[in-house]
């Protein structure tokens, strides 16, 4: 009885991880009971995009930073594995060469960026990164030995990631990691800086605290992430082409994370099933109506309505509308129990 | 009514600070009203909210029987308020010339009337006419400042600190000016020098933590040592 | 020679294709704090309205005044109801106007078709002036007319009229400019439009120089446009000038010589500006 009780009062304090733990068991078991090929497919790109889209809310809405050349780590992980599965063994040996390449270059990409930026205007950062990432698409549009150009190739991957169920599982577990260890950093110590530094950098400067150290850190974090997300994504594929470091990957990323809430890394995952979802879907329309095969105006439009009038995206717009409900209770509970 | 400008019981926020509680403030007309008050009381802000700069969010301020507290900026401006700020605002890549000539605001005889007064005041200034602002010295950059809140037919004037940063010498002849100016206009002056407040103010209101705390007229101030240590730390 | 010179003067021309995009980017930022993502897209507009009216009327004049007249529009537009209801935070402009430039690209595939257009000089200014063993091509050296004319004008605007002393006032000391009783909302608007019309101008006169236009040129150009205005100093006009001069000489001699760093050049001398002087290489405001 008393475990019960215990159990119970678990569940109610922690309404929102019972929540997300069953979404994460339901996602584990789907393959085994549905069995879409394209189902999986879709949602193995969903959990690739929100990792990517999970770095960009850590800049963004934790840090207040905008970088507008995510892709540029994106595109550094998903070269690094294409590289390494091309010219050697696909095996998981080189797989983890892969990793800590990318691990390696989106760090000292980050950290140069970084570096230069982000004691300046962040117009500067967003410009810079920019700027990088159109130097990182001619730079495998050019190089020709090594990325084979605008065509890209395609690569093996090691046995392990062949079974499409396999390789969903592995991309669910990352992502949900991913998920954990960002939702821990961020209510560490050093993920408060972050947030006190998007509400008031000066302050907190002011107070001591060495803001260029932390957000550089921010930086190099979720340039890393990115570049995992690339690996997985190149990986889904089999193959990369230079497509990985165009504008349209950073704009994915912010997006998903604008539309889903910014500062939520829920929001993220959410803003990435649903703007994956409607790619699909909207695919599919343009089959019927050729403005559909412009879907991503769409998206223009609804995200700048979303900057405008829900600059907190659907989780926190959410929130907000909770919390002011809950509120609103607690203060009738307090009127009635004065009256 | 001789009350130019009545401000009553003002608040004010900048960001999620508290910074005016309480403000009220009578300025007669052709009179200097000196507000004093230590480093951070609230008296560049109240000159600032007055300006709607940092706008009240309680209160009002009524400017020649109008209530201002929640125009624009620049409408306060037109209404006849002149502006000198604490750094002076000077747009140090424009020349004293092109400085003198954002600030006009209607080009006719009365204002090249002000305009010549105004440079026989400050010499300096038509001395340096085709001068960058930045390359002036500080004294130069306040009477520059002073000159542009005057050209425009302002019934008001608003100085913050006129004499901060300037040496002994140069703090006299702005003083001096502002003394000239005060048969032409009223002025409301902040101002940490006590000299010269004493000097040129007529009445006094002393700001603390964002309230009004104290008036009376100069004289009255002058002779009281309390007050001054209280609120201001003169011994 | 001959190659030196013709690299020159290419040089020059793309510098003139950059400055006047460049400019507007500069004046807007420095005036409103806002750094227009969207800027690209304007000058794709002006490039897609300008060459579709030409090809239409047959007059190369009524594209070129098409255009402007069409980055007008936008530049109001855009200020309106897309800048002035974010006015004040950083990030949300940022993020807007970087959606506005989305729109912008992806409106021109719905109107004009997802395929690249192509444009030819009109009659007048095809072919080349031959002195000596130097051929000038005529069309890049009119490029660089209307480019040093658009500075004069803006130059002169700037210096001589209230409205631009007001707008380099604004560079200076917005919050000062108000207290002088200036309406300075009026005055972004008025700045926007500039130089949404710049850009537009500098991307209808691209159309006939590269021989065809894309809907990705805006955001190609708009790279370019951002190194010249760090480069040149963010808010400093005539630092744009300069710095995109700078850029398209450095391009167009890199092209040739080293192709494959060329923009590796410009994102190079971008980084070590900012490191070394984030407030641009050509002096202070101004």
């Amino acid at each position: 009885m008393a475990e019960r009780g215990e159990g119970m009062k678990w569940i109610v304090n922690n309404r929102m991880n019972a929540i997300y733990l069953i979404i994460a068991a339901f996602l584990l078991l789907l393959p085994f009971v549905y069995e879409s090929r394209n189902m999986l497919i879709l949602l193995t790109q969903i959990f690739v995009f929100a990792i990517l889209a999970m770095s960009y809310d850590l800049l963004l809405g934790f840090t207040g930073i905008v970088s507008f050349g995510h892709a540029m780590f994106f595109g550094i992980g998903a070269y690094s594995i294409g590289i390494f599965m091309k010219r050697f063994e696909p095996t998981m040996l080189h797989f983890i060469y892969a990793v800590l390449a990318t691990i390696l270059i989106t760090a000292i990409v980050s950290f140069i960026v970084g570096l230069l930026t982000l004691r300046l205007k962040s117009h500067f950062y967003a410009m810079l990164t920019m700027a990088l990432a159109g130097l990182f698409l001619v730079l495998a549009e050019k190089w020709r030995t090594l990325t084979f150009g605008n065509d890209g190739f395609t690569f093996r991957v090691p046995e392990i990631f062949i079974d499409r169920t396999n390789f969903y599982i592995i991309c669910l577990v990352t992502m949900i990691a991913v998920f954990m260890i960002l939702k821990r950093f961020t209510n560490s110590p050093l993920g408060r800086v972050l947030q006190a530094i998007r509400e008031n950098e000066q302050r907190t400067e002011s107070l001591g605290y060495q803001v260029l150290h932390y957000k550089i850190a921010a930086s190099v974090v979720s340039g890393v992430l990115a570049g995992i997300a690339g690996i997985f994504y190149a990986m889904s594929l089999r193959y990369v082409n230079t497509s990985v470091f165009t504008m349209d990957i950073t704009l994915d990323a912010l997006l998903m994370t604008i539309i889903g809430g910014v500062g939520t890394l829920v929001g993220a995952i959410i803003g990435a099933g649903l703007i994956e979802f409607a790619h699909d879907g909207l695919t599919e329309l343009a089959k019927e109506h050729w403005i559909f095969e412009r879907w991503i105006i769409f998206f223009g439009i609804i995200y700048i309505l979303v900057v405008i009038f829900f600059p907190l995206g659907i989780v926190g717009t959410l929130r907000k509308f909770t919390w002011k409900r809950r509120k609103l209770e607690s203060a009738k509970k307090k009127e009635n129990l004065a009256g | 009514m001789s009350e130019l400008l009545k401000i009553n019981n003002i608040e004010t926020y900048i960001g999620q600070y508290h910074i005016l509680q309480g403000v009220t403030l009578e300025v007669k007309k052709g009179e200097v009203t000196v507000l004093l008050g230590r480093n951070g009381a609230g008296k560049t802000t109240t000159l600032r909210t007055i300006m709607g700069l940092n706008p009240a969010s309680k209160g009002s301020i009524v400017f020649k029987g109008e209530e201002i507290q929640s125009l624009p900026t620049y409408t306060i401006a037109q209404k006849g308020i002149g502006y000198v700020p604490e750094d002076q605002g000077i747009f140090a890549g424009l020349t004293v010339e092109e400085n003198m000539k954002v600030a006009i605001q209607k080009e006719n005889e009365e204002t090249h009337k002000r305009l010549d007064y105004i440079l026989n005041l400050f010499p300096d200034l038509k001395k340096f006419w085709k001068k960058p602002g930045g390359l002036l010295s500080g004294g130069q950059k306040q009477m520059l400042s002073i000159a542009r809140a005057y050209v425009n037919d302002n019934q008001l004037l608003l100085i913050d600190e006129p004499s901060k940063g300037l040496a002994p010498i140069v703090v006299e002849k702005v003083m001096e000016s502002i003394l000239q100016m005060k048969d032409q206009t009223t002025i409301v002056l902040v101002e940490q020098n006590f000299m010269m407040a004493s000097t040129i103010g007529d009445c006094f209101y002393i700001i603390d933590d964002g309230r009004t705390v104290s008036t009376g007229p100069m004289k009255q101030l002058k002779e009281d040592e309390e007050m001054k240590r209280k609120y201001l730390g003169i011994a | 020679m001959e190659l030196l010179f013709n690299l020159t003067l290419n040089g020059l021309a793309t510098g003139m294709l950059i400055f006047l995009l460049a400019a507007g980017l500069t004046l807007i930022f420095g005036l409103m704090d806002v750094l227009n993502f969207a800027h690209g897209g304007l000058f794709a507009w002006g490039a897609y309205s300008g060459i579709w009216i030409y090809t239409t009327t047959g007059s190369f004049l009524f594209g070129i005044i098409g255009a402007i007249l069409t980055g007008f529009l936008l530049g109001i537009i855009t200020e309106k109801w897309i800048i002035k209801p974010v006015y004040g935070n950083h990030v949300q402009q940022i993020l807007i106007t970087l959606g506005l430039m989305l729109v912008l690209s992806e409106m021109l595939k719905v109107i004009w078709g997802p395929n690249q257009l192509t444009a030819n000089p009109p009659e007048y200014l095809r072919g080349s002036w031959e002195i000596g063993d130097m051929i000038i091509i005529k069309y890049r050296v009119f490029i660089i007319v209307v480019g040093l004319l658009v500075f004069a004008g803006v130059q002169f605007l700037l210096k001589n009229t209230k409205i631009g002393l007001v707008v380099r006032a604004g560079v200076m000391n917005k919050e000062m400019v108000q207290a002088l009783g200036i309406n300075i909302k009026k005055v972004f608007m008025f700045v926007f439009m500039i130089g949404s019309g710049m850009a537009a101008l500098g991307g209808v006169l691209f159309g006939p120089y590269s021989g065809v236009i894309h809907a990705g040129m805006g955001m190609e150009f708009a790279i370019l446009a951002f190194i010249v205005v760090v480069i040149g100093g963010m808010g400093n006009f005539t630092g744009s000038v300069m710095a995109a001069i700078l850029v398209g000489l450095s391009g167009s001699f890199m092209a040739y010589f080293v192709p494959e760093l060329s923009l590796a050049v410009n994102m190079l001398l971008m980084a070590v500006v900012l490191i070394v002087k984030p407030q641009g290489l050509f002096g202070g405001k101004g």
